[in-house]
């Protein structure tokens, strides 16, 4: 079965600005899709759509047969807790423990105050603590989480995911932030992780060389709209070019405009 | 070309306003100072009296009515550094509300500032002697007017702090499908808590301030000794009185510094 189709999907936000115009896809289990598009492209606006952390303007998401942009709070909690999200930033809490956040991902199946109260039960810490150790981190399990490198922060985001139990991860540039030694690490382990647990992943990434080396089929987004949706080898040099360099005259006419206006005013000063 | 010429405009423009400013900054005290009848000559006869009173009159301080003043000191510590703890506890969960970042709806947002803003705006010797006249005299009236400046401090305090927190690892919780209190005890408290604790102190010490203006009006503790003495043309415990606030003022600055120290 499909476990995630998306249909006519748009975004407007607030300001004006149309971040998606139109996008349809679809997720089948198991596979593992590499989103690439450039600075802007509307990629995390679509990855935050998926879990309603946005509000799309129009369209369907269907997930497991369920359109998610008009449920209720409750079913979204439940809808939510069904896909892990991992963030360039790796948004983990830093003045809790790194065993706490990756806890955290047990919140949306507790009841509102036990999960307030920081109340996790055994089997839950039990299964942190596993997942901890699977990412190789079983020995910072009680370290603040800010007290972790960016690689290893990035690798308690994945296990946070995990403990959610989730059917599709979302994966927001995880490797942006990393040096090349820690995000082939965090590349794998996220690769491998989903691939055993038979996870769905959707990753934006903005390298195509690694894009090109773990996606099952990638997705190329280019101002908000679907420009390809194919297997890597099907991702020509010259796709990967209408993708990425389009040039943009008006940018060069406004740099040469600053430059008139930051003279002028070296003038007006001396 | 057309924007670089706007700038140098602008830029012209202020320079011309601040002039103008200045200008009208200068207007403003000359007018003051006539209004009050304000005079350098006026303010070096005030010190020559100030200096007789405070030399002859009230010299030395009366070490002998220490004893009776510890009750009253102690009092002066408990209505501040309980006005704190409730305060404290008050205004955390109002300034949720207040803050745009964990407000739950923008009318809250509205309603809980405009409600901090009276607390905190109508002076505390005014909330004194409102009490005052409904209570009667004493520590409690004292106490009550302490929190409910104290929470219409730390309210708008503890949103500014709260508006500063990183979003992101609430973004990181909100997609886990955490509850909304979930979010805020599990992503929010941890990163909220130093500056909490920073607000508490200060406030503390700003209670232990204005608890004297407070007790001068009828809120018990060392400013009602004081106002008392005053009356009654005890100047040698008066001056004692004002010693202890000034030592407990200090002590508390002391202390609060220690304790933001192990924290921060
Ligand atoms: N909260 C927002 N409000 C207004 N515009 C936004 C917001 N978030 C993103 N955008 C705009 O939407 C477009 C797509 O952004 P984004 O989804 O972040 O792209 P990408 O992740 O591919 O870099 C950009 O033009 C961006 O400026
Ligand atoms: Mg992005």
């Amino acid at each position: 079965m499909t476990l995630l189709r998306v249909e006519d999907l748009k975004k407007v936000y607030a300001d004006g600005t149309a971040a998606l115009n139109g996008i349809d896809l679809t997720v089948e289990a198991g596979e593992f899709i590499v989103v690439i598009g450039p600075s802007g492209a509307g990629k995390s606006t679509l990855l935050r759509c998926l879990n309603r952390m946005v509000q799309p303007t129009s369209g369907k998401v269907l997930f497991q047969g369920t359109d998610t942009t008009g449920v209720s709070k409750r079913k979204l909690r439940e809808i939510r807790r069904s896909m892990g999200m991992i963030f360039q930033g790796f948004n983990l809490v830093e003045r809790l423990s790194v065993l706490a956040n990756v806890l955290h991902g047990r919140l949306g199946y507790m009841s509102a105050w036990r999960g307030a109260l920081g109340l996790f039960a055994k089997p839950d810490v039990e299964e942190a603590t596993r997942l901890l150790q699977r990412v190789g981190l079983g020995e910072q399990l009680h370290k603040r989480a800010d007290e972790l490198s960016g690689g290893q922060q990035q690798r308690v985001g994945i296990a946070r995911a995990l403990a959610q139990k989730p059917q599709l991860i979302l994966a927001d540039e995880p490797i942006a932030s990393l040096d090349p030694a820690s995000s082939e690490i965090v590349m794998n382990s996220l690769y491998t992780f989903c691939k055993e647990d038979g996870i769905a992943c959707l990753c934006n990434l903005h390298q195509v060389d690694v894009a090109k080396k773990y996606a099952t089929r990638i997705i190329g987004i280019y101002k908000g709209t679907k420009v390809f949706d194919g297997t890597p080898e099907q991702l020509t040099d010259e796709m990967i070019d209408y993708i990425y360099n389009q040039h943009n005259d008006k940018a060069s006419d406004q740099s040469e405009a600053d430059g008139r206006l930051a003279r002028a005013l070296k003038k007006e000063t001396a | 070309m057309m924007k670089a010429e706007q700038l140098l405009r602008e830029r012209r423009g202020k320079r011309n306003q601040l002039i103008v400013f200045l200008a009208f900054l200068a207007a403003l005290t000359v007018w003051s100072a006539i209004g009050t009848n304000f005079t350098p000559g006026a303010l070096w006869g005030g010190i020559g009296d100030g200096a007789g009173f405070l030399f002859v009159d009230l010299m030395p301080p009366d070490t002998a009515e220490l004893p009776g003043l510890i009750g009253p000191a102690l009092d002066t510590i408990y209505m501040s550094f309980v006005a704190m703890v409730i305060g404290a506890l008050v205004a955390s969960v109002l300034s949720i509300f207040a803050a745009a970042t964990t407000s739950p709806h923008p009318v809250f947002q509205v309603g809980m500032r405009a409600f901090s803003a009276m607390l905190r705006n109508v002076p505390v010797i005014i909330w004194t002697i409102l009490l005052v006249a409904s209570f009667g005299l004493g520590k409690l009236v004292g106490t009550l007017s302490l929190i409910i400046v104290s929470i219409g401090m730390l309210v708008r305090c503890f949103a500014e702090s709260l508006e500063e927190i990183d979003l992101g690892q609430v973004e990181a919780l909100r997609s886990v499908g955490a509850s909304y209190w979930q979010v805020i005890t599990q992503a929010v408290l941890p990163q909220f808590l130093p500056s909490l604790i920073g607000w508490a102190l200060f406030n503390l010490e700003v209670n232990v301030r204005a608890s004297t203006i407070v007790g001068m009006v009828g809120g018990g503790g060392l400013g009602f000794t004081i106002q008392s003495g005053l009356k009654l043309f005890q100047y040698k415990e008066v001056s004692m009185a004002v010693l202890l606030v000034l030592a407990i003022v200090l002590a508390t600055e002391f202390l609060t510094n220690r304790i933001r120290e192990r924290i921060i």
